[in-house]
């Protein structure tokens, strides 16, 4: 169980290393905009619809990065003094009791829109550009790590104290 | 049942300080705890629940939210590159050698970068990073250094073109609509070059007094200095970095304000041409690369995550409604514009002891805003004083938010008495640009186009309405269509 526990941490770990250079395509992205609209006169739609659906599952992945990398903002200036035994209930209590439901039912509840998106391969509404239904995907893939994740922190073997 | 969407928020409050939780996880599980009450209840409309993946693709289809990544990395890179140190080094050695010249500069610094940077959070530890030691070597109390790199931290709240405008921005601009169609108003719509624009004469007028102050703390504690200091020279590469850096802010800044590009666009440019100098410098290879966008990835998520949950969140308070709760306390107010504003500043000054400015914006602002500005109709207005009062905040002691990092950051423990007084006068400075902005609401039109100028000034008559309206619905002539 904790083998293929590790190894389930070690996959969603390095699939997210790579998620983190997809900034880089996005940044350049945006940047054309501006030339390619004031220059060019052309194709900054496009390059706004592509850098779109590329921030869409850059910031899906980043989330779970977050809480990973321990980035997340908290206000634990009290929660300091507690010992780490409680500090690692309380966390798994929150993984429990918030991010799980809350996963569970993001993907429920989204499941026909995505499930709708795809199957239409569903184009920008304004531009109809192709690739609107990746944005749809980056929602259940928001969803999906978060759940994933939690389910790792809860499951792992509590770090002795 | 609208009380308990109150109770829920408390309980966000409590939640936080309690747990020691991320917000984003306290948020979430408050939502949760919402939705189940909500549906065991059987008599609220729960299915509105039902939103929320499309209210996330809102929120990943937005364009203003591509600013997120971007602004981190810029600040990120503002750190890596070592441009914070390049500017207070150069200034330093163009500054005259008074004992105030290291505040006015560390001041100086905050007001350049921390409009780039990604959250107050950022510019916090960059700026302990870069002008703490500096500040040190120069003889300057801890907790004079304290107040002033809080202080210069915050500038970015306020200047443009930072984060926390943009979003405020996105905010005011939904909140507005709402208004204007609930109060049934024909007015210009708020945008984010409209709070660009509106908060950059206050900005400039916190800036000055904060140096003037800092001028004034030299003069005081000038027989306090370890006799020489150490004087900066001015390096060629130092000097490059700092202009190239000044002169990309003072141009993002005219560019936005001038209407020459979105301020996503300017985000772009800004974090394109940082990432574009680290690597033609050598400073972006290999590890310190991946590193930089594994940085950039883990605090991106961590904005991103809070707009996730406040979204959540606030719909859950929409089952309750809590929103129309809160609008028929804020209907029911007494008194002017600006007592209404005031209040309104008031409760969003007290919940910033607990909430950050993203929480405050994401979760506080959609709630209280749009009945605020269904009594006050100058948005612009309304979103400085926001903006001024989140600035406020963050240094409020004991739970300001830059206070709190800046102690994490810094590593030396201070007592809060000491830095109480030395940011007392700061504080003041803030409050009153914050009095003045508050009295004197045309401080913010100042630099508002001649023809806006115009049309707020003349309000339209309902036979003013109804002719243009015609207007608009006319069938276009021939010609016209051909």
């Amino acid at each position: 169980m904790n083998a293929w526990l590790e190894r389930l941490d070690r996959a969603l770990g390095r699939a997210l290393d790579w998620g983190a250079w997809l900034v880089l395509p996005v940044v350049t992205l945006l940047f054309l905009q501006w030339p390619l609209r004031d220059l060019v006169h052309g194709y900054s739609r496009e390059a706004n619809d592509l850098g779109q659906w590329l921030f869409a599952l850059y910031v899906a992945m980043a989330v779970t990065v977050a809480t990973r990398a321990h980035t997340h903002l908290a206000a634990d200036l009290i929660a300091r003094g507690y010992s780490p035994r409680l500090r690692v209930t309380v966390a798994r209590a929150g993984a429990l009791i918030g991010i799980v439901p809350w996963a569970l039912f993001v993907l429920y509840a989204g499941s026909r829109t995505i499930a709708n998106s795809v199957a239409g391969f569903e184009s920008f509404p304004d531009t109809f550009n192709p690739g609107y239904f990746l944005i749809k995907i980056a929602m259940g893939l928001l969803a999906l790590l978060a759940l994933v994740q939690a389910l790792i922190d809860l499951l792992r073997p509590r770090v002795p104290a | 049942m609208s009380v308990f969407g109150l109770a829920l928020l408390a309980l966000v409050a409590l939640g936080l300080i309690g747990t020691g939780l991320p917000a984003f996880v306290v948020l979430i599980g408050v939502s949760i705890l919402g939705a189940v009450v909500a549906m065991l209840s059987g008599s609220l409309p729960t299915e509105l629940l039902s939103a929320l993946p499309g209210r996330l693709v809102n929120l990943l289809e937005s364009d203003l939210l591509q600013a997120l990544p971007l602004y981190v990395l810029m600040g990120v890179l503002l750190d890596r590159l070592e441009v914070a140190s390049a500017i207070f080094g150069t200034g330093m050695a163009l500054m005259p050698r008074r004992f105030g010249a290291p505040l006015v500069c560390g001041l100086g610094l905050g007001a350049v970068m921390s409009p780039m940077n990604g959250s107050v959070g950022a510019s916090v530890l960059s700026l302990a990073r870069s002008v703490s030691p500096r500040l040190a070597a120069r003889g300057v109390a801890p907790a004079t250094r304290h107040a002033v790199i809080a202080v210069a931290a915050t500038f970015g709240v306020v200047i443009p073109p930072s984060l926390v405008l943009i979003l405020l921005g996105d905010a005011m601009l939904t909140a507005h609509t709402i208004a204007a169609n609930l109060a049934h108003r024909s007015e210009q719509i708020i945008n984010t070059q409209n709070v660009f624009r509106a908060a950059l004469v206050p900005a400039a007028l916190l800036v000055l007094l904060a140096m003037s102050i800092a001028v004034w703390i030299g003069w005081r504690q000038r027989n306090d200095s370890p006799g020489e200091t150490p004087r900066d020279l001015l390096v060629p590469r130092q000097v490059a970095l700092a202009s190239i850096s000044v002169v990309l802010l003072v141009a993002l800044l005219g560019g936005v304000t001038a209407g020459y590009f979105y301020a996503v666009e300017a985000a772009a440019i800004g974090a394109f041409t940082l990432l574009v100098i680290g690597v033609a410098c050598g400073q972006l290879r290999g590890a310190v690369l991946r590193r930089t966008l594994a940085d950039v990835m883990a605090t991106t998520g961590a904005l991103f995550a809070l707009l996730v949950a406040a979204t959540t969140l606030t719909l859950v308070l929409r089952i309750y409604g809590t929103d129309r709760l809160v609008g028929e306390w804020i209907a029911a107010l007494p008194g002017d514009d600006r007592a209404i504003a005031a209040t309104v500043l008031a409760a969003i000054g007290v919940v910033a002891f607990v909430l950050d400015a993203f929480e405050i914006i994401f979760v506080v602002v959609p709630i209280v805003i749009p009945p605020l500005l269904v009594r006050v109709a100058d948005a612009p207005w309304v979103a400085v004083l926001v903006l001024l009062a989140l600035q406020t905040s963050f240094l409020l002691p004991p739970f300001g938010y830059a206070l709190m990092m800046l102690r994490t950051a810094l590593k030396e423990t201070v007592p809060l008495r000491d830095v109480v007084r030395a940011l007392a006068p700061f504080l003041v400075a803030q409050l009153a640009v914050l009095a003045l902005v508050l009295t004197m609401p045309a401080l913010v039109h100042l630099l508002d186009p001649p023809a806006a100028l115009a049309a707020d000034s003349a309000p339209l008559s309902d036979e003013e309405v109804n002719r243009r309206m015609n207007e608009l619905l006319a069938p276009p002539e021939e010609g016209e269509s051909k």
